[in-house]
């Protein structure tokens, strides 16, 4: 009902400007990728290989056994197209030794747990390569809070981070993602046959419209339903950001004394004495 | 009279005040090179925007022997430039500075401090309380800081005391994607054809590029003339000196063919607005 495209070739630019400053001003001159084989970290890949160089950029797959073969097939696809180093790292041996002592651990469990190993490998990754872990959370997901908080969420920089799950489709098909990737079904793929969609209720297009309308139009709930859209689906957005609000901030500090970190021990992020 | 204004858009590394005066100097020496009357700098030139805290760690007197360079270069050439000033008073402000012949002309503390969104510089820095218009050899000269320029009743200002070039030195962040430009290049586009149009003066836009903490400041640097000509357009998101060679007598030939700043009784302007004050109260 809203259009949401962007001109996505000015996108393409000032991301591939953003990525290549806020590395640069932060002293690191490259980047490790945690690459699934979805649109989301194809994407962020592509765009990250376009601000540093297919040289300075690692891309990592971090397959686990009951993942399906084809997000590492896709994986290897990008990489190839792009030329870019890559490093798999099969992350079921680690997580198996966790999960075996384990009983009736359910689903949610299992892929934060994942999530957060894909995480500390790709930290290790990074410092194994003096880079910084480029993120891969878009705006959707932020809002929505569906990612693991200190698992996928990790990262130096969102790059994707002000795109709806929509634009990150029209962005990936202006700067050449395979189209296998940006039409194939929205999988965080932490457990079999898991289908982003399906989990959340509702269509990327219907979540990113509500989301649209709320957080960039800053209309209310009731007015976003007598646009027409369903009650359920709003109801779902609504209930979501507030859900997950604690995972978009810093964790509260008991303030007693004169300066404390995140209230009012205000420096920049990008300031480098 | 013809002359050239130099629009120095910078990406200015943030806190980092002793780098940014090398590029200052770099960028006023390529100016001088090129014959330029003045050079105008972005809001905060020498300090980058995004400080918070930092705020008073920059923060430097005027008179300061920091400047020194920047003020023997300035008898060869006008710079107007953005930094974070130390009041006497030790307050700081969010200021720009003008130099001539070696000297202060003039220095201007920005008035409209944005605090909500994204900005919050009523946080960290004291407010300016006036407007000032001032001769130079190419014509009267009124400075503004970023958010200044969107509130029109301040360009009105420096209309009644009769500029001839208002210098917009600013920070915009990047914002809307979805058309052929940024919405906010659009918005500051339509805005300079307005002011330059109905106040009859020259409008020098200089805004800086680069990212701090995310924000992507999109550059986009011009000068529009009274007689609606873009001059010396700097492009988006890259640094880069430009310079916009004008006729200063288009804004004679303005004033007659559209001879509103004849017209204005500003007297009147005066009268209504204290009357609404006064009944607001």
């Amino acid at each position: 009902m809203i259009n949401l495209s962007l001109n996505y070739k000015l996108v393409r630019k000032f991301i591939k400007n953003f990525i290549r400053e806020e590395i640069l001003s932060n002293g690191f001159s490259r980047a490790v990728v945690g690459l699934s084989g979805g649109v989301d970290s194809s994407l962020v890949l592509y765009l990250t290989v376009d601000a540093l160089g297919n040289k300075n950029v690692r891309a990592i797959m971090m397959p686990y056994k009951t993942n399906s073969p084809d997000s590492l097939k896709d994986a290897m696809l990008v990489v190839d197209e792009l030329k870019v180093p890559y490093e798999i790292v099969n992350i079921s041996n680690v997580a198996d030794a966790y999960f075996e002592n384990i009983k009736g651990i359910h689903n949610l469990r299992r892929g934060n747990f994942l999530a957060r190993i894909r995480m500390a490998v790709l930290f290790d990754k990074a410092l194994e390569f003096q880079s910084v872990v480029v993120g891969t959370s878009n705006k959707s997901e932020l809002l929505l809070g569906y990612s693991t908080w200190y698992g996928d969420m990790a990262a130096s920089l969102y790059p994707i981070g002000d795109l709806y799950k929509t634009q990150v489709w029209g962005l990936a098909k202006e700067v050449g993602v395979p189209e296998k990737i940006v039409k194939k079904k929205p999988s965080a793929d932490l457990w079999p046959g898991q289908n982003d969609e399906k989990e959340l209720g509702a269509s990327y297009k219907e979540l990113d419209e509500v989301l649209n309308l709320y957080v960039d139009q800053r209309k209310s709930f009731d007015e976003i339903v007598s646009l027409g859209y369903k009650r359920s689906i709003v109801n779902i957005v609504f209930q979501r950001i507030y859900k997950t609000q604690y995972k978009r901030t810093f964790p509260p500090i008991a303030k007693f004394s004169p300066r404390t970190v995140g209230i009012d021990f205000l420096y920049p992020h990008d300031f480098k004495r | 009279m013809r002359i050239k204004i130099a629009l120095a858009q910078i990406n200015p590394i943030l806190g980092d005040i002793f780098k940014n005066r090398e590029k200052h100097l770099e960028f006023i020496e390529r100016a001088i090179k090129e014959k330029a009357k003045v050079i105008v700098f972005p809001e905060l030139s020498l300090t980058g925007y995004s400080l918070l805290d930092l705020s008073m760690e920059v923060a430097l007197s005027p008179n300061d022997s920091f400047f020194n360079e920047i003020f023997n270069l300035s008898r060869y050439i006008d710079i107007a430039f953005g930094f974070v000033e130390k009041g006497v008073d030790k307050i700081i402000y969010n200021s720009a500075m003008y130099l001539s012949q070696g000297a202060i002309k003039q220095i201007y503390r920005k008035i409209y401090l944005p605090t909500h969104g994204m900005f919050q510089e009523l946080r960290f820095f004291g407010k300016g309380k006036n407007v000032f218009v001032f001769d130079t050899d190419f014509g009267r000269v009124s400075m503004l800081i970023c958010r200044d320029f969107f509130h029109p009743s301040l360009l009105f200002l420096s209309y009644a005391g009769g500029a001839d070039f208002i210098f917009a030195l600013s920070n915009m962040p990047l914002r809307g994607l979805s058309g052929d430009k940024p919405y906010i290049e659009e918005t500051v586009e339509k805005a300079a054809d307005t002011y330059a149009n109905f106040l009859s003066a020259f409008i020098v836009f200089v805004n800086r590029v680069g990212f701090e903490d995310g924000l992507g400041f999109y550059g986009g640097s011009f000068v529009e003339s009274p007689l609606l000509v873009r001059h010396g357009f700097a492009g988006i998101l890259n640094e880069k000196l430009t310079f916009a060679e004008v006729e200063t007598g288009d804004i004679y030939k303005k004033r007659q063919n559209f001879p509103l700043l004849r017209e204005e009784d500003f007297s009147l302007i005066k009268q209504n607005l204290e009357r609404i004050l006064e009944e607001q109260k």
